[in-house]
């Protein structure tokens, strides 16, 4: 079982030029956690998952993984350490087939074959369609192999950002399934960034909410969902919730 | 004394002609991503168009620049409706387009008109004598001709509609488009008004200097350099820089003699597209 | 059982494997004939090979590059130099040809592999103009506008390589040993080159340092071309600016896209039919180039994959 982590985010803010992405935001989320990041579509959770995986330098602030200081360091280095992220847009090897992309995210994860994984394939219907090119598998399977890509290069950090968009209603239970595994067995701590609602409340102890870069809450999903400036700043942005 | 002057006056020359080169392939680049291999291709054919038209049909030579800007606009026009746009996002088939285009070029017309240099020679010859100045008239006649076309660009990308929709796309491509620009009329125009201003300064150029196959590389060469240095882009970049590049190369000649003038400019290229792809003016880089 | 067999040469590389069985079998062609045409065109095609492959290592992480023809004046003008000063082995020029491109692109690629698609490739351009401008600039070591002429021949296990054969089989020896270099590195990094070529975000995400990739790949496409300008001064016993001018850089990366840019196989056809295409132009040789054109007018447009990717889709169609 791998190694638990703490992430700590202190005062992380990011601009471009003159606009502003996000700031100020400061979390803790302990070895083997799980929590959410929710918001308003332009309130900032890719940014803010691109500057914790290294995509991005952050304008201001620090980013610390186990105490140690891992601000501004490359994509490659923080999944060295053991951050994974996933992307939005299905991020997958597209020309290539399902065993390759598997074959290469343990290749370049260096940690050799995750327990479990094999279990997880066959789970999502992914271990009989090995030698299929992966760009002709429906969506839901591609989205289902970008994140077994990513657990795959044996993390001990997930990122999740929105794994159940373009997901059918009856499919998001992987989802739950995936993130379960990878907390019990991978020893996964775990941000997933989400629109889906019902996701956040049935998976998440705790959700942060951004909004227009600033963080507007922080608690258990039950009260903060409640808020009044929450729901404000929902209904301002014209934010509907997983169809 | 009187070098410097002569030589500084060679330069403002040297950087109006670069400048509508440079001008056209940074329109290329901003709109449309484009990297025009070609260009040098298109400043050769004004060269050989306005030859074919003064010698071939005994035209005046006015008339046959201005057949030669037409042509290459229209080259310009059709190549980029019906090769150019249909991989308008790849930017390494563009490329390679362009690179095919301008090998297409080349032996065309060393096939039509030989290897050797044509007969080419400017309409007005003599030179303006102030004491002990000496410039050759047609150097100032090119000057004054680019001069103005620069001016015109100016007033057509700064003061009219399709200037302004030109320049909104080349500022962002995915607003403009979104606010309407169609680019199925805007991108082959600015193809066109590039390689038309190509083919003005080789129909105006190589009656001076030399029309022969191979007069293009050079130019490709310079067009770059030019480009980078004001920033890919940046319309203003590379007008400025077009004299700055011109006015070095016409003292570096005069005192120095030799490539190290150009060595130097290269070396300079290099590092600037290096540490700051934005060149002196331009605004963020598009890593293609 | 064919199934396994074919599932193990699949493994290795078949392509690979058939790149390095042509590079022997071509040894026969000198020993079996003394066709001054047959010569010609074959030292010519080897060196256009091994220059290909250059070109084509970084192609595989869609890195196109211009900087072939520079590389290959370092190789080049250092047998020649060496030369100068009587140093003759074949084995310790051949390693000077590889190894002083590579070193020099060490600096070099820390500077440029931060640029991507068309930066890169203007970057590698201008490279190339530099390199041009630095032989006229500095005769003392290079010869200026003259070159080097005369250079002496190799010498090989203390045979000297004097006759047109010896000479011949020489290219045949160098560009084996570039296909190896380049066959092995290149189906080693499989993944890892391919990975960066379709997403290196992605590829960075996973944990793959994309940098060191990119270095490995610029270091070696140098010293391979190192290795052609060995066998471009080798065949003319002469280093001349003229012969890497920047603009050749069209030639090889055409070789490259023609022939197919997706296996080691592409370089190797597209260098042999449009090598000696040109030499059915005669006389009149620079017109190849615009058969160049239409050529890669019609890859790009319609058949993307080469050459060799369009036979092979079309042979996997049929199966």
């Amino acid at each position: 079982m791998a190694g638990q982590v703490e992430l700590r985010v202190e005062g992380l803010a990011r601009h471009f030029g003159g606009l502003r992405v996000f700031a100020d935001v400061s979390f803790n989320l302990g070895p083997g956690g799980l929590m959410g990041v929710i918001g308003p579509n332009g309130a900032g959770k890719t940014t803010l998952i691109n500057v914790i995986s290294g995509r991005l330098p952050p304008s201001e602030g620090q980013v610390l993984l186990d105490g140690r200081d891992v601000t501004g360091q490359p994509a490659h280095a923080l999944s060295r350490l053991g951050v994974a992220r996933t992307f939005q847009q299905t991020n997958i090897f597209r020309s290539v087939s399902v065993r390759e992309n598997i074959s290469r995210s343990v290749r370049f994860g260096r940690r050799g074959v995750q327990p479990g994984l094999d279990r997880l394939l066959g789970e999502f219907g992914l271990a009989e369609r090995l030698d299929e090119q992966s760009d002709k598998l429906p969506y839901g399977l591609q989205k289902m192999l970008g994140l077994l890509m990513a657990f795959a290069t044996g993390p001990r950090m997930l990122l999740l950002d929105e794994p159940a968009a373009g997901l059918e209603r009856a499919e998001r239970h992987r989802v739950d399934a995936f993130v379960q595994h990878a907390r019990e067995v991978g020893g996964c701590s775990v941000l997933i960034v989400e629109h889906d609602m019902d996701l956040i409340r049935r998976l998440c102890p705790r959700v942060l909410v951004l909004n227009a870069g600033a963080v507007l809450a922080d608690g258990a999903p039950a009260e903060v969902l409640a808020r009044p400036d929450v729901i404000t700043a929902y209904l301002g942005g014209a934010e509907d919730e997983a169809a | 004394m009187h070098e410097f002057l002569e030589a500084g006056i060679i330069g403002v020359s040297l950087g109006a002609q670069y400048a509508l080169l440079a001008l056209g392939f940074t329109l290329i680049f901003g709109i449309l991503g484009v990297v025009n291999f070609a260009h040098g291709g298109f400043y050769m054919l004004g060269g050989y168009v306005a030859y074919s038209c003064v010698s071939g049909l005994g035209l005046p030579y006015p008339l046959a620049v201005l057949v030669a800007v037409l042509a290459t606009a229209g080259l310009g026009w059709v190549f980029e409706l019906l090769l150019i746009e249909r991989l308008i996002d790849d930017h390494l088939a563009t490329l390679m387009l362009t690179l095919a285009l301008y090998l297409i070029i080349s032996t065309g017309v060393l096939v039509v008109f030989g290897p050797i240099s044509m007969e080419f020679t400017f309409p007005v010859a003599g030179a303006l004598r102030a004491g002990p100045i000496y410039v050759p008239r047609e150097n100032l006649i090119v000057l004054a001709v680019c001069l103005a076309a620069i001016l015109a660009v100016y007033l057509v990308l700064f003061r009219t509609d399709l200037g302004r929709a030109l320049r909104a796309l080349a500022d962002d491509r995915a607003v403009g488009m979104a606010l309407g620009l169609r680019p199925r009329l805007l991108f082959p125009a600015a193809f066109a008004l590039a390689t038309g201003l190509a083919g003005l300064t080789g129909a105006l150029v190589t009656p001076i200097l030399a029309l022969a196959p191979g007069v293009g590389d050079p130019v490709l060469a310079t067009s770059f350099i030019t480009v980078i240095l004001g920033g890919l882009g940046s319309l203003g970049g590379a007008a400025l820089a077009a004299f700055i590049v011109g006015i070095v190369e016409a003292y570096t000649s005069v005192y120095f003699g030799g490539s190290a003038g150009a060595l130097v400019l290269f070396v300079l290229v290099l590092l600037l597209l290096v540490f700051r792809p934005t060149g002196l003016l331009g605004r963020d880089v598009r890593g293609a | 059982m064919h199934h396994r067999s074919a599932g193990l040469i699949r493994r290795l590389g078949g392509a690979e494997i058939a790149a390095v069985v042509i590079f022997i079998v071509v040894f026969a062609i000198p020993l079996s004939t003394k066709s001054v045409l047959v010569y010609s065109v074959l030292n010519q095609v080897l060196v256009g090979v091994v220059a290909a492959f250059s070109v084509w290592i970084m192609l595989r992480m869609n890195l196109l590059s211009f900087a072939t023809p520079a590389f290959m004046a370092i190789g080049g003008y250092t047998v020649a130099i060496a030369g100068r000063y009587d140093i003759t082995n074949a084995f310790l020029l051949t390693a000077g040809a590889f190894v002083l491109p590579a070193l020099v692109a060490v600096p070099l690629g820390a500077l440029v592999l931060r640029l991507r698609g068309t930066y890169f490739v203007l970057v590698t351009f201008v490279l190339s103009q530099i390199m041009q401008l630095l032989l006229f600039e500095t005769p003392d070591l290079t010869g200026g506008s003259n070159g080097i002429a005369g250079v002496p021949p190799g010498t090989l296990l203390g045979t000297e390589l004097a006759s047109n054969q010896q000479v011949l089989l020489f290219a045949c020896g160098l560009a084996l040993l570039a296909t190896l270099i380049t066959a092995l590195v290149t189906r080693y990094f499989r993944q890892h080159f391919a990975a960066i070529e379709e997403n290196e975000i992605l590829a960075e995400s996973l944990g793959l340092v994309v940098w060191r990739y990119k270095a490995l790949g610029f270091v070696v496409s140098a010293g391979v071309a190192g290795l052609a300008g060995y066998s471009l001064v080798n065949m003319l016993l002469t280093a001349h600016p003229s012969s890497f001018d920047s603009i050749t850089a069209v030639d090889f990366i055409a070789y490259t896209i023609v022939g197919g840019r997706a296996s080691i196989l592409g370089p190797i056809v597209g260098s042999t039919l449009l090598v000696y295409a040109t030499n059915l132009f005669g006389t009149h040789g620079q017109y190849a180039q615009g058969l160049y054109g239409v050529l890669i007018l019609v890859v790009i447009l319609a058949a993307r994959g080469g050459i060799v990717g369009t036979v092979g889709t079309l042979l996997r169609r049929r199966a």
